[in-house]
């Protein structure tokens, strides 16, 4: 069914990916089309089948001033799709600021399927101008995790949000049932517009604006499959401590509390642990459950950081390796 | 002043103490007007602009020009004592303070008793609120119609991903819209003081929607009462980002970080001014499909006040 040589479709950068349920029951390809620049691979004997996997890749490793990629994917009824990348998606370099590298990417998940988008940061390189659009249309039982972050460029070269533009939008339609069934309803519009141009004198240099975080990101969930993960992001993060509270027990009671801290159960080890590494890498975030998808916005001042943070939280509760398998959360290891 | 009921302000059971100071000052107000208007019976003279800023009756407003009508709602839409519980919130200002101060793990910044972190936050936080809101408010007064007012409040409500940020959008939104229900509808011409009803309608009867049909957000309210009260797209624009630097100014003279002098020089001074004025210039012609945040810590400042240890403020 999967053909060794896939198909090229018509135009620069457009590509298409269409999953669906096979008769036995496991998710596969039923069509994988793309043009330069746009690469994709579909491992031809997945390790896994929870889901089916598809490596989103770019020639040389990046995308070059003007590049367009165009990529459509369709999940079928049932079906379960994952979408990975290899390595940072490198942004280079525009001439001109009117010289924009586009990535966009509309989606469709029918009832019951599900898609789990958890790709490499895109690092845009000083002097790079890129837009990328994100659209998903969710059938009313379908499901998406979906984990959108950039970095501050390379910082081995002192690059630090030295790119001109970077403009990154995700927004999740549900079809179906309910208001404006044709077009759909509009659940979550996440965008951010970091711009170097969006100067004033009041306003400080983009790198001054982002208040030394080196990466910041946006994971959203939605629909019965990521269910639990959603709920453990908010759960996780109304256990947060307290800012600002103060530690009033006397000496004895916190080595009490130290010793006492070998029953405490597996999860509060693990939060411990995490905090004490949210702390040390200065890492901030927080999750909110708004119109039925869970939204989560978290920075750190390194991009490792961010990477063992979201991937840590991802593995703890496990859904995700559960519903997919491990190789979707090949990015966040 | 009857709107500043418990639903329309949630924030104004907490603020017992201030609430009946700003109601001891409003009586102290209104009796000096009336004592002002008496003095006019008296003489029987009095400038004629004066007589337009002191007698809102809808009588007066039709007799007078149009602009007149316009500049008189523009200083009421301007004025600090417009019920919209805006002081109950801070904008992320409190949980910027908890995020920078010493001892948080965050970059080292000055101790927050001088202005520097404040005149640090507000262009970040002017900037966020246009890049995010300031779309929203110009295209509802481009189109104030109950449909086009419903889209762009749905549209608001998907791109606000932020609990505390809902919180604040739609107490400050749904204050708005009972005070021009309850007073200052009634002063305009009956096809646009009840241009906003169908919209109350929704709001207030839901079908079973979910998420719901529309949850008044302050932003295209703003707009389209502006329009409605004939304030021009500009003006609108200035006084819904005036606002907020207002908004941003009194939460910091409550939050101790300097005192009434300082507020009322930062936002006479020329930075707040331009500021302002470059924001509505930015977003002009910005479609609501392409507002975005362009301070991502501010997202987060914003989200993570929910586990600040003590507030002061709403948001």
């Amino acid at each position: 069914m999967d053909s060794p040589f896939p198909k090229s479709s018509s135009a620069p950068g457009e590509g298409r990916i269409l999953a669906r349920l096979l008769p036995n029951g496991v998710s596969g390809l039923s069509a994988i089309t793309y043009q330069y620049p746009l690469k994709l691979i579909a491992p031809s004997r997945p390790s896994e089948t929870k889901s089916v996997l598809v490596f989103l890749l770019s020639y040389g490793g990046g995308l070059v001033a003007g590049d367009t990629v165009d990529l459509k994917i369709d999940v079928e009824a049932g079906a379960k799709l994952s979408v990975v990348t290899q390595g940072h998606t490198k942004i280079f370099k525009s001439a001109t600021p009117d010289i924009v590298t586009r990535q966009t990417m509309r989606v469709h998940v029918a009832g019951g399927a599900a898609l789990c988008l958890l790709p490499d940061p895109v690092q845009p390189f000083e002097g790079s101008v890129y837009e990328q659009t994100q659209i998903f249309k969710l059938a009313t039982d379908a499901s998406l995790c979906l984990l959108d972050w950039v970095t501050q460029g390379r910082t081995a070269r002192g690059e630090d949000w030295s790119f001109v533009r970077w403009v990154g939008r995700n927004e999740v339609w549900m079809t179906g049932d309910g208001p404006g069934a044709g077009t759909g309803r509009l659940l979550v519009r996440d965008a951010v517009i970091l711009d170097g141009g969006l100067r004033h004198p009041q306003l400080k240099s983009l790198r001054e604006s982002m208040r030394a975080l080196g990466v910041v990101g946006t994971l959203l969930l939605r629909g019965p499959l990521v269910k639990s993960l959603g709920e453990f992001f908010v759960s996780e993060f109304a256990a947060l401590p307290r800012l600002g509270s103060r530690d009033f027990r006397s000496d004895e009671a916190k080595a009490r509390a130290q010793a006492e801290g070998d029953t405490s159960s597996p999860l509060e080890k693990w939060r411990a642990g995490r905090l004490e590494m949210e702390k040390e890498s200065k890492l901030l975030w927080s999750a909110a459950d708004v119109r039925g998808c869970v939204v989560v916005k978290f920075g750190a001042p390194a991009v490792e950081a961010g990477r063992q943070w979201i991937g840590s939280m991802l593995a703890q509760e496990g859904s995700i390796s559960q519903t997919f398998g491990d190789h979707a959360l090949l990015c966040v290891k | 002043m009857s709107s500043r009921g418990e639903m329309t302000n949630p924030g104004f059971a907490r603020e017992g103490k201030s609430s009946e100071n700003e109601i001891e000052q409003e009586i102290a107000d209104l009796e000096r007007q009336l004592a002002t208007a008496k003095a006019k019976r008296n003489t029987g003279s009095q400038p004629s602009e004066l007589n337009h800023l002191t007698t809102p009756s809808p009588a007066a407003l039709q007799l007078s020009p149009v602009p007149t009508s316009a500049n008189h709602f523009l200083l009421l839409l301007s004025d600090s004592a417009l019920p919209l519980g805006s002081f109950a919130f801070s904008s992320g200002l409190e949980s910027y303070l908890a995020h920078t101060k010493a001892g948080f793990h965050g970059p080292s910044h000055p101790p927050a008793t001088s202005p520097a972190p404040f005149a640090a936050f507000l262009p970040l936080s002017v900037s966020a609120y246009a890049s995010t809101t300031l779309p929203f408010v110009l295209a509802a007064h481009r189109n104030p119609s109950t449909a086009s007012l419903a889209a762009l409040d749905d549209a608001l409500d998907a791109t606000i991903i932020c609990t505390v940020g809902r919180r604040s959008s739609v107490a400050q939104g749904r204050a708005l819209l009972s005070i021009w229900e309850r007073s200052l509808s009634a002063a305009l011409p009956p096809a646009a003081g009840a241009a906003l009803q169908p919209f109350s309608a929704l709001l207030k009867n839901p079908q079973r929607w979910d998420p719901p049909p529309v949850s008044a957000h302050l932003a295209p309210l703003f707009g389209a009462i502006g329009r409605l009260a004939g304030l021009g797209p500009e003006q609108t624009a200035y006084v819904f980002m005036l606002g907020h630097v207002k908004a941003l100014v009194s939460a910091a003279v409550r939050a101790g970080m300097f005192g009434p002098y300082q507020a009322q020089k930062t936002l006479a001074g020329a930075g707040v001014q331009g500021l302002v004025a470059g924001m509505v210039e930015r977003e002009w012609a910005t479609p609501v499909e392409k507002a975005g945040q362009c301070v991502p810590v501010m997202d987060l400042w914003f989200g993570r006040h929910e586990v600040l240890y003590s507030r002061i403020f709403n948001s």
